[in-house]
């Protein structure tokens, strides 16, 4: 009986996927400007690094994270922030769609839980995210090359617990766009702090102090301090195994945040009845 | 198991209004609420059309979605096959084919194959079995020709059909129908209601709203009229309309008329009134005879009548309406 549940949800799941991919390829534009988005900003941001440089060194940089390599630095962190866009931003902004379309309801409708259709409606922006990051570091690498220690396998299970943790809590933070009427201010600010603060462009030290703690409070920031320093062999703020043991604590306490939200909105939608037109 | 398809009983539905008083100074809040839909009870039979007739706004679409889980009661109870709507909603969900009203249910930019499919995976329907049931739907609802072309290309019955094929994919044994034929024209809506009728056949129980009389008067084997959230009557609709105690009204063109022959009528039992009428214009007279027994009179009447050497040019049976009976109710036109 379990086993049947489990099977049906894979089925849906994969279903709602099927169904995001062809929406999307349906409007063309908006396909292309997706997957060469990254490439777009990318490009300032390397001058810019570039151009603090001296002697292919950036010193200043080396001081407060223990790599000058600047560039690998930010991409790094720039990939993990997409991931955390891209279940923010994709799940949010394609509920408010479907909401403001009025298949929301079709969907709720279905004799399939909220929380199995927002993994569904994660998975696609997820894969988008996937290709989008492996361009970039690809193109990176073969222009400017940058090394990378041969950590890759334990920086992927060092940053799982968190996207686990970053899917339950971003399901929930998705769901509040429906009783919001603005999509997007939800999603830039939570994605603004999550990101910024957990310094996904710069090592948190250079913070002031009030938002140091803000940011030592969000596991996010462990999430990147940790994966650089894996990768980059820079100087983390904990003890490695102590970042890991947060993740992953991180990811129960997020799944389970992200559900309660979740339940919550479900309820209050159903209860204001704002999901559909009246 | 119960053998009510669906029970409602005491339900109610209070929407929170908020309203803001700004002033610079202060702001004031006022918490209001509405009463959409007000402690109503019903059963619906399995196998039974049950129709819920009403005005604009009168609460049918708040109830049909509390039925079908989108909205949460304030309070009251439903039970759907005798499970109750808030503790089993996935459970009902497999039971239920909801189609609300408005165009938009189905993904625009799916063909609607690709809608279908997607709406058959989301009920566990895959793979081979899947297929048959889409192609037999899409044939059903006369979509097969048109099937690979995005929904955004389909006229208003077209999406209106596509959305029920959608309600339909997973066989549920209960259709919920919000307002189906509203914005089609008249072959699309009497195409609607024929396949309403052969939901029924085939079993279903179904649940339908709309605000135009004679299609709930058609289609129903009882209506629940409802208005400001409250039913204010609920039989089939021969009984409601019986219960009007308004006679038949028979209104004949005839080419001549006089007193002796309106006496002669009068012997006539069932006969309450009569009402002639010269119209100058035609000249020709115009007789309105009210009775109240039905079909045994005509012939009577119509015997009389032309035993007098008076020639019948036209007659018309006027038989009382779901509108009538909504009028006697409620002081107001169903239309308004
Ligand atoms: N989510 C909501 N929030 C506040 N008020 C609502 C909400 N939904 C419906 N109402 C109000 O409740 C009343 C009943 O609405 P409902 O949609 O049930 O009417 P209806 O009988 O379906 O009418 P129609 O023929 O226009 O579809 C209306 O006055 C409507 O404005
Ligand atoms: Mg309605």
């Amino acid at each position: 009986m379990k086993w049947q549940k489990l099977k049906f949800y894979m089925t849906t799941i994969w279903a709602i996927t099927i169904k995001d991919i062809k929406i999307f390829f349906r409007y063309p534009i908006n396909a292309i400007f997706r997957i060469v988005e990254p490439i777009m900003w990318i490009t300032p941001v390397y001058f810019l690094a570039k151009s603090f440089q001296i002697g292919g060194e950036n010193i200043g940089f080396k001081l407060f994270s223990g790599t000058s390599d600047y560039m690998a630095f930010l991409i790094i962190g720039s990939i993990i922030a997409s991931f955390v866009s891209a279940i923010l931003w994709g799940m949010g902004f394609s509920l408010k769609n479907e909401m403001d379309s009025g298949v929301l309801e079709s969907n709720w409708l279905t004799p399939v839980p909220l929380l199995v259709q927002m993994i569904g409606r994660s998975i696609f922006s997820v894969i988008i995210t996937l290709i989008n990051s492996l361009i970039v570091a690809f193109l990176v690498w073969l222009i400017f090359g940058f090394e990378i220690g041969n950590g890759i396998v334990s920086a992927v299970i060092t940053l799982f617990p968190m996207l686990i943790a970053l899917y339950g809590i971003g399901f929930g933070i998705a769901s509040l766009v429906l009783i919001t009427n603005n999509a997007n201010n939800v999603i830039d600010i939570t994605n603004y702090l999550l990101n910024s603060i957990s310094g996904n462009r710069f090592p948190v030290e250079i913070l002031p102090r009030v938002i140091l703690a803000v940011s030592l409070a969000l596991p996010l920031t462990y999430g990147f301090d940790s994966v650089r320093g894996i990768l980059l062999e820079t100087n983390t703020l904990l003890p490695l195994y102590q970042e890991q043991l947060i993740l992953v604590l991180f990811m129960f306490v997020g799944t389970a945040i992200g559900y309660f939200i979740l339940n919550k909105v479900e309820k209050y939608c159903k209860t204001i009845g704002n999901i559909g037109h009246y | 198991m119960s053998h009510y398809a669906i029970e409602v009983q005491d339900l109610k539905k209070e929407f929170a209004i908020k309203k803001k008083n700004v002033s610079f100074w202060k702001r004031r809040k006022e918490n209001k609420s509405f009463v959409a839909v007000n402690d109503i009870s019903f059963n619906v039979n399995k196998g039974e059309i049950f129709g819920f007739l009403g005005p604009n706004g009168a609460g049918k679409t708040t109830t049909i979605k509390m039925i079908s889980t989108l909205l949460r009661p304030t309070c009251g109870k439903i039970l759907i096959n005798g499970l109750d709507v808030q503790k089993n909603s996935m459970e009902i969900l497999k039971n239920l084919g909801t189609v609300l009203a408005g165009e938009r249910s189905i993904y625009w930019k799916l063909t609607g194959r690709e809608n279908l499919k997607y709406f058959a995976a989301m009920n566990g329907i895959t793979g081979k079995k899947a297929k048959e049931k889409i192609d037999y739907l899409l044939k059903r609802f006369s979509l097969d020709k048109r099937a690979d072309e995005t929904v955004e290309k389909y006229s208003t019955g077209m999406k209106q059909r596509i959305a029920l094929a959608k309600a339909l994919v997973a066989d549920p044994p209960i259709v919920i129908l919000d307002e189906p034929t509203s914005g089609l024209d008249p072959q699309s809506a009497r195409n609607l209601r024929e396949i309403i009728l052969e939901f029924k056949e085939e079993g279903r129980t179904i649940l339908l709203t709309t605000h135009y009389m004679e299609e709930a008067d058609q289609l129903s084997d009882r209506i629940a009229i409802i208005d400001h959230g409250e039913i204010i009557a609920l039989d089939t609709p021969k009984n409601l309309k019986r219960s009007l105690n308004k006679s038949n009204t028979i209104t004949f063109e005839l080419n001549r008329w006089n007193d002796v022959i309106e006496k002669e009528l009068q012997q006539i039992k069932s006969i309450e009134n009569i009402n002639s009428y010269f119209d100058e214009n035609n000249r020709k007279w115009e007789v309105k005879v009210q009775i109240n027994n039905g079909n045994e009179t005509i012939n009577n009447l119509i015997t009389t009548i032309t035993n007098s050497n008076i020639k019948i040019n036209n007659f018309k049976f006027e038989e009382p309406t779901l509108e009538d009976v909504f009028i006697n109710l409620t002081g107001k036109s169903l239309r308004e």
